[in-house]
């Protein structure tokens, strides 16, 4: 639930959301769609980082998407800005936030200093209006989100395995820092689980819990949310363990809020949680594998995303037979029960490209938008509204090094 | 182009106002003093002594620097764990780094804030403004730049500094700064990973120099008082002696001198420095340990006298499990010209574990803070020879580990 799609009315009394069919502001057929990118490392030396390196990207960049025809016109730089790895929109549509790793940094890879600006969109252009940057107080940033108040900014930060979140102000600008929890802990994997590594950071749909994938300690760590401070306060409901050596990366909640999604990046598998806003407690119904049994390589799934209709569940996997083959890349494509929420998967589909980073499913729900980090394509696909299942449209974009998307609805 | 000179009028505005604004604390009639202490912690299981503290934040006593008087210490503010304090150069406004003790984590790792506070300088007592976590874990040193917009801190637990801008109120704003340490040192228990000890601006307001115990280096950091912003000097740091483990640095007050103490060698390192290029030279590597002495050593603080010509140093030391000291103060004079130290003498600090002391604004007397003993006793200085004479004054007070001085208005 990165994209913000539903107006939420918190009913104390029973402490549970109660949730609009659709955002005002998303009426329109037109899009922006935001890239994010990476621009390149200096310092940058081992087989982590694939073309990282080579990336023509200056920034952020903005195309206009069709929602009625799947049309994604030609990307323009809508900023520049140095490795905007990771982007959120305010729930007003009117603010854009990016988190970028400084490519001069000391230290080794994925420990970079990291930093988040606050940008005003221009929504009949598309540029983005530089506010402020302040530093996202921990190393190699890969995530960001708001919460539904869109007061503020939640970071993972990978390098340090910290989370912080930084209140932003009236005008869109970030202040100061509201909350930072250092995790700690490790796991089984000897390459990247010494240390904890926190991936993702998103809120309850009710806006009262925080949830954090740790891909270092194999942990789905929840957090109380405090919306008038931005306390996130510990210890918190308990925590809930992948199995190990699976890396949590990134964790999305189904619309109506009944079910949350735990993509493990190394296993491949996503966790299937019944969750409970009351309690703030996930309770695991299933352990669905997303690679087929015949799969021999090497597997890092990337992105997880719920339809917005709350039948089908995308997830991105980017494998590889050894260390330097691609193109058995696929994005998986699940049935969810709507009782128990389970998954079923319908379709594993090719991706249009290499590396599959991120994806994203079109606010009106008839496309997916697949980033393809070492294509450097953004390939547009046609979802089936009854199966799910996605097609090739043969519409794509060229962007150097893609790794993030989000959408804002273009005012009529 | 237009930003760019307003930008530089500003930087200019700043340094001009620098020493007009804040002068160097102007001595006074009467001081309060402030102490911050350990409260406990639930989880601590090292056997350390903070575990039974009584003690519940902030302390402050009054004191005279003509008699040496000095009033029995009440609570100034409630807080958890005030391990840290620094006060605003306006002498307004008191900060506080603390240690959550709740916070899950090994030991040195724990969640840490900062807390604003205004000091009633009629009654010393504290209001809290505001609180922010300080984006990095067991927050161990607090310090102010020279304009007082901005409080630097080092978080020893995930080896980061951090900078955060204080309001126009004195309350605490966005952070501006963050720096990781990476690295590691000899010693496999507390050099694990980069420890930064201390942060603390040059005389000029150009630089920050922090101590780093893990690493066994010393940085130094370009610092924008115009964005709060740091970033690493060329060359970005200066090596100590390996196992050494830098905690706390002090400059003349001509700031020609840089004077690093080493926690676990006891070295302090006498370096000559040039202001124009942000740069050390090493003059001297000075042991404060007898060359007899056998045992754990862990040096932990420094000051220089106000008059310049004596440096002050602790020294926390034991022999065994359980077997404490012994503790000393050394005092060490300055040549004038090219910075170096000679021991005047060594003092027991009249109690266990000096992890602090200070020398009042007027340079009359020492307080030495014995965290382990729970007591503050008052040495006299004399001023010609920097040697330290125990006054019977002494205030219990549960692990006592910072202390500041604020003038008092009458």
């Amino acid at each position: 639930m990165r994209r913000i799609r539903f107006a939420f009315c918190l009913i104390f009394a029973f402490g549970f959301a109660l949730l609009a069919a659709s955002s005002a502001l998303a009426q329109g057929n037109d899009y922006l769609v935001y890239v994010g990118t990476y621009t390149g490392f200096r310092y940058v030396h081992h087989s982590m980082t694939y073309g990282v390196g080579e990336s023509h990207s200056k920034g952020i960049y903005v195309s206009r998407f069709h929602a009625d025809t799947g049309e994604l016109g030609e990307p323009q730089l809508a900023a520049e800005m140095i490795n905007p790895s990771f982007l959120t929109i305010s729930p007003n549509h009117r603010y854009l936030y990016a988190v970028s790793e400084d490519p001069l940094s000391l230290g080794p890879p994925l420990d970079h200093a990291s930093y988040v600006s606050a940008f005003a969109i221009d929504s009949s252009t598309g540029k983005l209006r530089l506010l402020n940057t302040v530093p996202t107080s921990g190393t190699s940033t890969c995530f960001i989100s708001m919460d539904k108040t869109g007061k503020f900014v939640l970071m993972a930060n990978f390098g340090s395995g910290s989370v912080s979140v930084v209140r932003v102000r009236e005008d869109g600008s970030l202040g100061e820092l509201a909350s930072f929890i250092q995790d700690v802990g490790h796991s089984v994997n000897q390459f990247i689980q010494t240390e904890p590594h926190t991936h993702s950071i998103l809120v309850s749909p009710d806006n009262r819990y925080a949830i954090v994938s740790d891909l270092g300690t194999d942990k789905v760590l929840i957090f109380h949310f405090d919306a008038n401070t931005g306390m996130l306060s510990p210890p918190g409901p308990p925590s809930v363990s992948v199995y190990p050596g699976g890396g949590p990366r990134h964790f999305a909640f189904d619309p109506a809020g009944k079910f949350g999604y735990q993509l493990s990046e190394m296993s491949g598998v996503v966790d299937v949680f019944a969750w409970d806003p009351l309690k703030g407690s996930l309770t695991n119904v299933q352990r669905a594998q997303t690679m087929p049994h015949d799969f021999f390589g090497i597997n890092h799934s990337g992105e997880i995303e719920v339809h917005p209709s709350g039948k089908f569940l995308y997830e991105s996997n980017r494998r590889t037979p050894n260390d330097t083959d691609w193109g058995l890349d696929t994005i998986g494509v699940f049935a969810i029960d709507p009782m128990k929420g389970t998954l079923t998967l319908v379709q594993a589909s090719p991706t249009g490209g290499i590396m599959p980073r991120s994806f994203t499913v079109d606010p009106s729900g008839k496309y997916l938008l697949a980033a393809n980090q070492i294509s450097n394509n953004v390939v547009v696909y046609a979802i089936d509204g009854a199966t799910g299942q996605l097609s090739k449209t043969g519409k794509e974009i060229m962007v150097d090094v893609p790794v993030c998307l989000k959408f804002v609805p273009v005012s009529h | 182009m237009k930003n760019i000179r307003n930008f530089a009028l500003l930087a200019i505005l700043a340094a001009l106002s620098v020493p007009l604004a804040w002068s160097s604390p102007a001595t006074a009639d009467e001081y309060f003093v402030y102490f911050g202490t350990y409260t406990g912690f639930t989880f601590m299981n090292e056997g350390l002594p903070a575990g039974g503290s009584r003690s519940k934040g902030i302390y402050v006593s009054r004191f005279k620097p003509a008699t040496g008087e000095l009033s029995k210490p009440e609570l100034a503010a409630e807080i958890v764990n005030p391990a840290y304090l620094a006060v605003h150069p306006n002498q307004r406004f008191l900060y506080v780094a603390t240690e959550d003790p709740l916070s899950l984590g090994p030991d040195f790792d724990h969640a840490s804030y900062l807390s604003a506070f205004s000091i009633d300088q009629t009654t010393g007592k504290l209001r809290l403004l505001n609180t922010l976590p300080t984006g990095g874990t067991s927050t161990c040193y607090l310090s102010i730049d020279k304009t007082g917009h901005y409080a630097m801190m080092a978080n020893f637990g995930r080896s980061s500094v951090t900078v955060i801008r204080i309001n126009d109120d004195g309350s605490l704003g966005q952070q501006t700064a963050f720096m990781k340490h990476i690295g590691h040192g000899r010693d496999a228990s507390f050099q694990d990973k980069a420890h930064p000890h201390s942060i603390d601006v040059s005389p000029d307001n150009r630089y920050a120099v922090v101590s780093d115990l893990g690493v066994d280096k010393v940085f130094i950091y370009k610092f924008d008082a115009a964005t709060g912003k740091l970033s690493p000097d060329n060359p970005p740091f200066v090596e100590a002696e390996p196992g050494g483990g830098p905690r706390h640095f002090v400059f003349d007050a001509a700031g020609k001198f840089g004077y690093s103490l080493h926690e676990m060698s006891g070295f302090v390192t006498v370096m000559a420095w040039d202001a124009a290029s942000g740069t050390f030279t090493k003059v001297q590597d000075a042991n404060t340990l007898a060359p007899d002495f056998i045992g754990s050593n862990d040096s932990a603080e420094i000051a220089i006298h106000p008059n310049g010509k004596f440096l002050y140093e602790s020294n926390r030391r034991f022999r065994g499990p359980d077997l404490w000291g012994p503790d000393s103060i050394g005092v060490f004079a300055i040549d004038p010209v090219k910075g170096t130290l000679t021991e005047v003498e060594q003092v027991p600090p009249q109690g266990t574990m000096p992890r602090q002391f200070a020398i009042d604004p007027t340079g009359g007397y020492l307080f030495a803070e014995n965290e382990l003993t729970g007591n503050v006793v008052l040495f006299r200085i004399d001023g010609s020879t920097g040697r330290l004479s125990p006054t019977k004054t002494e205030l219990k007070i549960d692990v006592p580990v910072c202390i500041v001085f604020v003038p008092a208005h009458q």
